[in-house]
């Protein structure tokens, strides 16, 4: 009898380990990703004040801004901050000179992308904005006259957006980065009523 | 005599001391288990979002968000989601078409199919993802500046040594990888044929 109850007693604690060592792999694997990218993009935010675009240093062998770089991208950031208003990104585009955008909430995950195959005119114009700013634009829209901008719904205020030049060639690379560093990126003000 | 019994016969105080010991011990352990098996997961998996293709391993050029969160965890955690992940579908080879791990002193040679893209770029890199520094200071080829036979096909040397045509320098690296970028292409749709007939092989050569 004493032999059958330590053997449930012991049953009992084994068990109790499996879900205590379950529990706890469910949560580190939720959270691995916010904590190790948290610690990467904090870095973002020291290349660049929010609504200013700063080109990344470009990747070394023995110094680089981030691992798994592309050596043929050239890449500039815009960190933005929603609270003082929407952000307003411009960039012209040019024919063979490959330009992609990536929109980011401040852990480093896109929410959205897109490249230079989807500008319009030459153009592309973006507005990233919280869900109450877009329903303040939205009630300002004409209806005769409607905006060519692609908005945005940001699923955290702050954020960044990495804007990414392809240089086919070496000899490229200036081009590519007069182009990552051409885009605009400035806050726009919503009026508030 | 049944637990009940003994912990009555017992002191109060001892009885629940051996109680919260055995739930501190429960949870202690459980923890370090629930950590030992995570980071065997992360380190060793490559996720259920993981499409093989011969010797590479590529990720759906998906948003981040919509994987699931093993794959987010060990893209995340090996530093595979980068600035240029979210603009490339990307594959990453450890070792060769036959299934060896790549090993400095050989000769590797990359050629065969290519899924069609706008462009693509192949990078060698370490296994956590810098650069290795070599004399020609190169770290990879783009489709455009890779040098092609007239029928359009190219090979890629992967050397420590100096090689004619496209020559990828090993340089002083004791372990390296090969990342394969393919930038405004289809591949991330359910449709895409991705499988090692429709990827470049990766053929080890002469060794020292």
């Amino acid at each position: 009898m004493n032999r059958l109850d330590h053997f449930f007693a012991t049953l009992l604690w084994l068990l109790g380990i499996l879900v205590v060592a379950g529990i706890t792999h469910i949560v580190a694997i939720f959270a691995l990703p916010e904590i190790t990218a948290r610690d990467t993009y904090a870095r973002i935010w020291g290349f660049a004040k929010p609504g200013q675009v700063a080109v990344l240093p470009p990747a070394r062998p023995d110094k680089q801004a981030m691992p798994f770089a592309d050596p043929a991208l050239v890449q500039s950031v815009c960190p933005y901050d929603l609270a003082e208003g929407g952000l307003r990104l411009h960039a012209d585009v040019e024919a063979d000179k490959p330009l992609s955008l990536s929109f980011r909430t401040s852990a480093g995950q896109v929410f959205y992308s897109m490249s230079d195959l989807a500008a319009q005119q030459g153009k592309m114009d973006v507005v990233v904005l919280t869900p109450s700013q877009l329903e303040i634009v939205e009630a300002d829209d004409d209806d005769d006259d409607p905006s060519q901008d692609l908005r945005l719904i940001a699923p955290e205020t702050k954020g960044f957006v990495i804007i990414s030049a392809f240089a086919a060639h070496p000899s490229e690379k200036a081009d590519a980065e007069d182009s990552a560093k051409s885009v605009t990126c400035a806050v726009e003000p919503v009026a508030q009523d | 005599m049944s637990l009940g019994t003994a912990i009555v016969t017992r002191s109060p105080f001892f009885a629940h001391a051996s109680i919260l010991g055995k739930f501190l011990s429960a949870c202690s352990l459980g923890v370090l288990l629930g950590l030992f098996v995570t980071i065997v997961e992360i380190q060793r998996g490559s996720g259920f979002a993981a499409i093989e293709a011969g010797p590479w391993t590529g990720w759906p050029r998906s948003e981040v968000s919509e994987i699931d969160p093993y794959t987010r965890a060990i893209l995340v955690y090996s530093g595979k989601i980068s600035l240029s992940e979210s603009e490339a579908m990307s594959f990453v080879a450890h070792g060769d078409s036959d299934g060896g791990e790549f090993d400095p002193a050989c000769d590797y040679v990359m050629k065969g199919a290519m899924p069609p893209a706008r462009y693509w770029t192949v990078t060698l890199l370490s296994p956590t993802g810098e650069f290795i520094a070599n004399a020609a200071d190169r770290q990879g080829f783009t489709s455009s500046e890779v040098l092609r036979a007239s029928d359009g096909q190219f090979e890629i040397t992967l050397s420590r040594h100096a090689r004619p045509g496209n020559w990828l320098p090993l340089g002083q690296a004791s372990k390296f990888i090969l990342v394969l970028r393919f930038y405004d292409s289809e591949l991330g749709s359910p449709a895409a044929a991705l499988d090692a007939a429709h990827m470049p092989m990766l053929v080890r050569g002469h060794c020292q």
